[in-house]
């Protein structure tokens, strides 16, 4: 019943992303709320609709698991290995911002905290995903 | 001793023939063009045992029919420049579509050697293919090589020298049922009798390619002597059926030989399926491949940014260095403020181009852009441009010099042409400088805001022109799409990185030379008449700007942006360049010069970013667009049309900008 | 096997046999080699524009509406 366990995963991150991703384009539209920036969501269109379209991938997939057809399966896959991808352009680049910080001389000034966003920690949860069926998905579903 | 041998290489699309040749020739390579057409030529050079070789890289086809200046190019250079082998490379995870083209190989009576590549992958799927056996039932040697990692090389290279002492060679012959060998039997008569036919051609391949209706071998049996015998036989037949036919008997004779040298599998639904079903799906397709293109620019520009700090800064010492040490002064001004300012201002924006042509080659690579391009397809076709134009336009927005080249995928001349003349307005790299200038100093926080507007103001334009030219100058339906899919596979970093390097190479290039003239050009223009103000109105460059002034004033511009424009036809990049002349300014400064100058205002810098973004290609371009089309009348077009798209939507936006600038 | 129709009306998962190609000179031998020949096998893998996504043997093609309107196949199986 290995399948319960990833409908529940991909419903998990799915209403994560989808929901993150809902507050991000609404701030950006109606402003900040302070009460999100603890999360650390900020208001920004663009990451919103990404953390949006990820999130309606593995929801789409869970919904056809949930009527019964394998068909879900994939969509799970590629919505980990998107969570995963994103996170780790996030990272590349909150690393690349930090060095250019260095160079220019305002590392003091500079906190990494101001590049953390939903795409970059929930990418997390999608790494437990990839390492827990990683192998599983790429060794291909050839079974027709 | 020496010997040299001459191989062409040949073998369908997709089969890794490329990495092959590289692999093969590493840096002794030369491109040129096919004599009359634009298709490429890569020529090739490495040497084994005191052998020479020279590999002729042939276009990849399907098949080898008449119907494609790819085909006819493979062919007839087999056929008439003879040369020492042919060798095919063959897909191992593809055998049998791959074979095809090998039956018609063999017909040639060339001789033939087969590279098995990519057996690695085939080894991987669990599905080794016996090739020993495979070569004995096909009379071909056969090598197993894996073109990624090198692999089988060198028993290539001996196997083809081999194979070119052998002589006479077999003829390979597929059966194609009774009624077809009859009809070969009754062509090849009187095809003998033309000795110049006979003598050059394999009278069975010519019987059978005029069985197909192949138009080329027709004319070339006109007018022989065997033309009147041969013309009553054929018009008695309906070659359609008889092409369709003898295909059937190709696949016939493969697919009796495979089951034997490996497990066919009917591959059923794999991997690389099911990512499809996702990634194409109908209302995901869309939204997951624009999350991909946000997630390629953002990783672009951040990581980009601390590179091009190294690089800015080490200019600008650089620059301070030659016009404080070098004398006489006029020449370290030239050095210092010209050239090294001036190509500085270029590579700054070099790790961009190479990072996003670096994601661009990933994506490509890893096969995920073939269903981009699928999936763009029939927004593209409602809009005029064919699905392939999709990849050019993509690579337009780092340089639109390889964007261009990379349009001869597309094989009707009128959407080429189309795809082509659309292109520039792509806003490619080169014009971020002016965007990032005028963009900082006029509307500060909203900059990002500003430059997405452009971005899509461009593909705007484009999607727009491609529509009219379809319904004008350019009439008739956009040509049907097909395109393979090839498998999902991890991209090796070398592969991709000779891809990037070979598109990202070609903007150094541009860098190296015309914006080095064009910097020292500017410089000349702002420093002369001797003795006048460095850049100022009684220079050459005033003078000039002056004189062209009346033909932007109602744009809003004054005689400096004019000299500025003027230069930005060389490369875009120039046009910050010279504006920094011109208002004697550096880098920070030229933010405040610009914001203070009383005749430029938020609305016309909005109007000036929109006439950098759409005014006529750069010279690099225009020189490619001259190459590809072959057509100065187009060239000329693409300038024209340019400019004055670039003018009137200029004035426009320059008009009704300030009723939405007003409240920001 | 009953009638035969364009591949373009096939769902996704569909397996079905060529039974001819009806386009015109070039493209018909270009899908020729290809592998689009009568009596090959082929299967409807992504169906869900009005372009498809067709496996024939080992390979996978992209093919718009309008081609695969012209090559006729004969459903072999029912589809998934």
């Amino acid at each position: 019943m290995s399948n319960g366990i990833k409908i529940l995963f991909g419903a998990v991150l799915g209403v994560l992303y989808a929901a993150c991703g809902l507050l991000q384009v609404v701030q950006a539209i109606f402003g900040t709320m302070e009460s999100l920036e603890a999360l650390f969501i900020p208001g920004n269109i663009f990451s919103g609709s990404v953390l949006l379209v990820i999130g309606t991938v593995f929801l789409t997939g869970v919904r056809k698991l949930s009527i019964g057809t394998e068909e879900g399966m994939p969509f799970i896959y590629v919505g980990i290995l998107f969570s995963v991808g994103i996170g780790l352009v996030e990272l590349l680049a909150l690393c690349a911002l930090g060095a250019d910080a260095y160079l220019v001389g305002e590392w003091a000034d500079w906190s990494a905290a101001d590049a953390v966003n939903p795409l970059l920690y929930l990418a997390v949860i999608g790494v437990l995903g990839l390492l827990a069926w990683g192998k599983e998905f790429f060794r291909g579903a050839r079974a027709a | 001793m020496t010997r040299e041998i001459r191989i062409a290489l040949t073998g369908n699309p997709n089969v890794g023939k490329t990495t092959l040749f590289n692999a093969l020739t590493g840096s002794r390579q030369h491109v040129g063009n096919w004599p009359g057409v634009t298709v490429e030529k890569k020529t090739g050079k490495v040497s084994r045992n005191g052998c020479e070789f020279e590999v002729v890289d042939l276009p990849g086809t399907y098949s080898l029919t008449a119907y494609s200046a790819d085909e006819v190019i493979a062919r007839d250079f087999i056929l008439d420049e003879k040369p020492d082998v042919v060798v095919q490379v063959v897909d191992a995870t593809n055998l049998e579509r791959n074979l095809y083209l090998t039956t018609q190989l063999a017909e040639l009576r060339t001789p033939l050697v087969i590279a098995l590549n990519m057996a690695d992958m085939a080894e991987a799927q669990g599905n080794p293919i016996d090739y020993r056996k495979l070569s004995g039932f096909l009379e071909i040697p056969i090598v197993r090589t894996v073109g990624t990692r090198g692999e089988g090389l060198q028993d290539l290279l001996d196997a083809a020298v081999k194979e070119a002492k052998t002589s006479p060679h077999h003829e390979h012959t597929i059966g194609y049922g009774n009624e077809a060998e009859e009809m070969i039997a009754k062509l090849t008569d009187p095809l003998s009798a033309d000795r110049t036919l006979s003598g050059k051609y394999p009278l069975r391949w010519l019987a059978v390619k005029l069985l197909e209706g192949d138009e080329n071998v027709l004319a070339k049996v006109r007018g022989g002597a065997a033309s009147a015998r041969v013309q009553s036989i054929l018009s008695s037949i309906n070659s359609d059926e008889y092409e369709a036919t003898m295909a059937d008997k190709r696949y016939e004779a493969i697919a009796a030989i495979l089951p034997q040298v490996h497990r066919t599998n009917t591959r059923g639904t794999t991997f690389s399926d099911m990512v499809d079903r996702v990634v194409t799906n109908r209302y995901l397709g869309i939204p997951i491949f624009l999350a991909l293109m946000w997630g390629a620019f953002e990783l672009t520009f951040t990581v980009a940014t601390p590179f091009m700090t190294v690089i800015d800064t080490l200019t600008v010492w650089l620059a301070e260095f030659a016009v404080a040490s070098i004398e006489p002064a006029w020449l370290g001004s030239l050095i210092g403020d010209g050239i090294i300012s001036g190509v500085g201002a270029v590579l700054i924006f070099l790790p961009n181009i190479l990072i996003l042509f670096l994601i661009l080659a990933l994506l490509e690579d890893s096969g995920y852009l073939a269903r981009a391009a699928f999936i763009m397809d029939r927004p593209l076709y409602a809009l005029g441009l064919p699905g392939k134009a999709f990849i050019p336009m993509l690579i337009g927005f780092g340089c639109n010099v390889p964007a261009i080249m990379a349009t001869r995928s597309i094989e009707s001349e009128k959407d080429r042409l189309i795809s082509i003349l659309v292109n520039p307005f792509m806003s490619c790299s080169a014009r971020l400088p002016v965007y990032v200038l005028f963009a900082g100093a006029f509307f500060g926080a909203h900059a990002g805001g500003v430059m997405f507007f452009l971005y899509v103001l461009g593909i705007a334009v484009a999607i727009a022109s491609a529509k009219l030219f379809r319904s004008t100058i350019l009439p008739g339906e956009v040509s049907p799409f097909v395109m393979e899919m090839p498998p999902y596979r991890l991209p090796t970093a070398m592969t991709s990185l000779m891809h990037m390097w070979s598109r990202g190479s070609m903007y150094l290039r541009k860098a190296g030379t015309i914006i080095l003239l064009g910097a020292m050009l500017v410089w000349a223009l702002a420093s002369f008449p001797y003795g006048v103000e460095y850049g100022s109105a009684e220079s050459f460059a005033g003078m000039l700007g002056h004189l062209v002034e009346p033909l932007v004033a109602p744009l809003g511009f004054d005689w400096k942006v004019a000299v500025a424009l003027i230069f930005g036809f060389l490369a875009k990049e120039v046009v910050v360049g010279s504006l920094g002349v011109l208002y004697g300014a550096g880098e920070e400064s030229l933010t405040d010069a610009l914001f203070a100058d009383p005749s430029l205002s938020a609305a016309t810098a909005l109007a000036l970013m929109v006439f950098v973004l759409l005014y006529m290609p750069c010279v690099a371009a225009l020189g490619v667009i001259k190459k590809e089309t072959g057509s100065w009348k187009w060239t000329g077009f693409a300038v024209a049309y340019g400019i004055v798209v670039a003018w009137v939507l200029a004035f426009v936006v320059g008009h009704l900008a300030p009723f939405f600038i007003g409240g920001a | 096997m009953e009638g035969t129709c364009p591949l373009a009306l096939l769902a996704a998962g569909t397996e079905a046999k060529v039974t001819d190609v009806r386009a015109g000179r070039g493209m018909q031998a270009r899908l020729l080699g290809m592998g689009f020949c009568p009596d090959a096998r082929v299967t409807v893998q992504c169906a869900d524009r009005g372009s498809i996504i067709v496996s024939v043997g080992d390979a996978r093609y992209a093919l718009s509406r309008g081609i695969a309107m012209k090559i006729f196949v004969g459903i072999a199986k029912g589809s998934a």
